[in-house]
């Protein structure tokens, strides 16, 4: 037999796969109880929507098909921008503000090395509202949700994407050595820095800076004093400002113990202008949720919409819950068993209690099967009929005594 | 047993060879100590004497992978496998152990400079071909697991790209160096996850360390 898996998705057993819709339904309300609506955009998108972006995703990692027309399309590869885009199409001067969730698939050519083509994101995308509230609110969700999910030791570190791009334009990089000095950034290589700075002619105020970095990592009070003492730009003080006001609501939230403050956390996503911030689970290498906020991306399809969201992976959220999360196998309500001369009556039972929301499965007597496990069994046989919940067993006349019995 | 021990300690995955000497050292300085450690021991996994750490030794190509998949919250490995992995992980401090530099090695009539259709030999083949785009040249990497200097003598390479420590090996084998590249020695390096989530154990070790190394 030829073996048709390819990768991870591919092959999944069937099981995790109630598991995996419980998490998302988790998710769903979750967001839905903080007045998030849920939007949905085409799996196909024009191609040239993720070229004109700059800075977003790599024009080969996408999955590309050609329509009949030769319009080259593309399967969607990020969620962020299309929905951005039908926001911006629909509201071309916003004035209030625009709440909505997504849970829904991206593609790709490869996730980092993983070798799956195809990934489930949930996320949020809050619009018209720039305001440390906003960005709070934001964060406090990420929060409320992986708490929901029993996760406990986990981390949401929060830094600025501004932070790093505007050290980067002060120093007036190549796009090379712009490539390297995000990467020694990314890894707190603090010899690596040095060095890299001293290859460089740069003013001695700014590398004193720049050196300082790796170590602005930590208690959000702390981190923020020790860098508000070294900085002077104007720019990059008030952003510090806005992270100080953005954790002092956090605080309100009474959820600043999952905080960290990272102000050497860059983004690959370059559309991300301010706070940005990722989250971490104890024994996943990798982060479970990203966002920030993207101020200027509605820019690209002509109109100003400040924004500001977050997107989390299913597989690694089920990843990292695994062995936390109760195993979902509910049982069903109730089997009924039905000799054929009753089978009217037992499938009209069932009618009945499926439109009172009981989940029901109906078989025949005569057919010789292993009963499944459900809470309810009911024997409609040629004498009477029996209702049994465990050991205890009733018997019924009409579907108003059943009814009665199940306390319906 | 197993499980217990790993969720309360951080985990240090170690280098086998060269590196591990230097870095028991220096951890010993830094007052931690594996007494249970014995350098001719077949164990892989240790416990420091006041069980705050796990130590588990790995090949050295493999430790980035250990680290950054989370299976060790710390590791201790030559920057010659950091470069040639590229992982996504915090690299915090140079240890200055097993110092040396990554060569571009050949016959001593062999040029590099607009040369065509290089072929270079490596156990490091994702090094050898970064190097070379930046100098906009496009390579053919061969990859091979020891006994590199060979490949230009029979001929299966025009260079090779290698960690000289003395240059001893490549002068024995009539091997000269033509570019240097890279220098290259111990680094520590950690978890993103660990670190945001275990950050106080973590800068303790790493300030135990680093107290040593000033």
């Amino acid at each position: 037999m030829r073996n048709f898996t390819f990768d991870r998705l591919n092959d999944s057993a069937i099981n995790d796969y109630q598991m995996r819709e419980q998490l998302i339904q988790t998710l769903k309300y979750r967001f839905a109880t903080y007045g998030y609506k849920q939007i949905r955009t085409s799996t196909f998108e024009p191609y040239d929507l993720y070229t004109q972006v700059a800075g977003t995703i790599a024009p080969d990692d996408m999955i590309k098909v050609i329509d009949p027309a030769g319009k080259v399309l593309v399967l969607r590869p990020d969620v962020t921008i299309p929905i951005t885009r039908k926001i911006a199409k629909e509201h071309s001067d916003l004035s209030g503000e625009l709440r909505y969730f997504y849970v829904t698939d991206v593609f790709r050519q490869s996730f980092e090395q993983a070798p799956d083509k195809e990934r489930t994101q949930a996320g949020v995308e809050y619009f018209g509202e720039n305001a440390p509230e906003a960005d709070a609110e934001i964060i406090a969700l990420a929060i409320h949700t992986l708490k929901d999910l029993g996760l406990e030791n986990f981390k949401i570190e929060i830094g600025d994407a501004g932070f790093f791009k505007e050290l980067a334009s002060q120093l007036k990089l190549a796009p090379e050595t712009l490539e390297q000095f995000k990467q020694l950034i990314q890894a707190k290589n603090m010899t690596g820095l040095k060095q890299f700075l001293d290859h460089l002619y740069v003013n001695p105020e700014l590398a004193a800076i720049i050196k300082e970095i790796p170590l602005l990592y930590g208690h959000p009070a702390d981190v923020l004093k020790r860098a508000m003492d070294i900085v002077q730009n104007e720019k990059i003080a008030s952003k510090l400002q806005n992270l100080a006001n953005v954790f002092e609501i956090i605080q309100a939230y009474d959820m600043e113990k999952n905080i960290v403050i990272d102000l050497g956390l860059i983004n690959h996503m370059d559309y991300y202008s301010d706070i940005i911030f990722q989250g971490f689970v104890e024994n996943i290498g990798k982060p479970i949720l990203m966002g920030g906020r993207y101020n200027q991306l509605a820019d690209q399809f002509g109109t100003s919409i400040p924004a500001i969201g977050f997107a989390c992976d299913i597989d690694s959220l089920l990843e990292s819950t695994n062995g936390q999360e109760k195993v979902y196998s509910p049982p069903n309500d109730v089997s009924i068993f039905y000799e054929k001369e009753k089978q009217p009556f037992g499938l009209s039972i069932a009618n009945e209690l499926r439109m009172r929301g009981y989940r029901v499965l109906t078989f025949p007597l005569n057919k010789k099967m292993q009963s499944p496990e459900t809470v309810y069994t009911i024997r409609l046989e040629t004498e009477e009929n029996i209702l049994r919940n465990q050991e205890e067993i009733s018997k019924f006349a009409d579907l108003a005594e059943l009814l009665r019995l199940l306390g319906t | 047993m197993k499980e217990e021990l790993s969720l309360e300690c951080i985990t240090l995955a170690l280098a086998k060879g060269r590196t591990a000497k230097g870095a028991m050292n220096l951890m010993n300085e830094a007052d931690i100590f594996f007494s249970d450690f014995h350098e001719d021991s077949r164990k892989l996994v240790f416990h420091d004497d006041e069980k705050n750490i796990k130590l588990i030794f790995v090949k050295a190509v493999d430790v980035p992978t250990y680290v950054e998949k989370g299976a060790a919250d710390i590791g201790i490995v030559g920057k010659d496998n950091i470069l040639e992995d590229q992982p996504d992980i915090y690299e915090l401090l140079d240890l200055k152990l097993g110092k040396c530099q990554f060569v571009v090695a050949g016959l001593s009539d062999q040029v590099l400079e607009n040369t065509t259709n290089l072929t270079v030999a490596s156990k490091y083949p994702a090094v050898a071909k970064k190097f070379f785009q930046q100098k906009g040249m496009t390579i053919e990497t061969i990859k091979l697991n020891g006994s590199v200097e060979l490949a230009p003598l029979i001929g299966l390479a025009d260079v090779i790209v290698d960690i000289k420590e003395t240059g001893n090996t490549l002068v024995e084998n009539g091997l000269k160096v033509l570019e240097e590249m890279d220098d290259i020695s111990a680094r520590l390096i950690v978890n993103k996850a660990s670190f945001a989530t275990k950050t106080s154990d973590i800068q303790s070790f790493v300030a135990k360390l680093e107290a040593i190394l000033e």
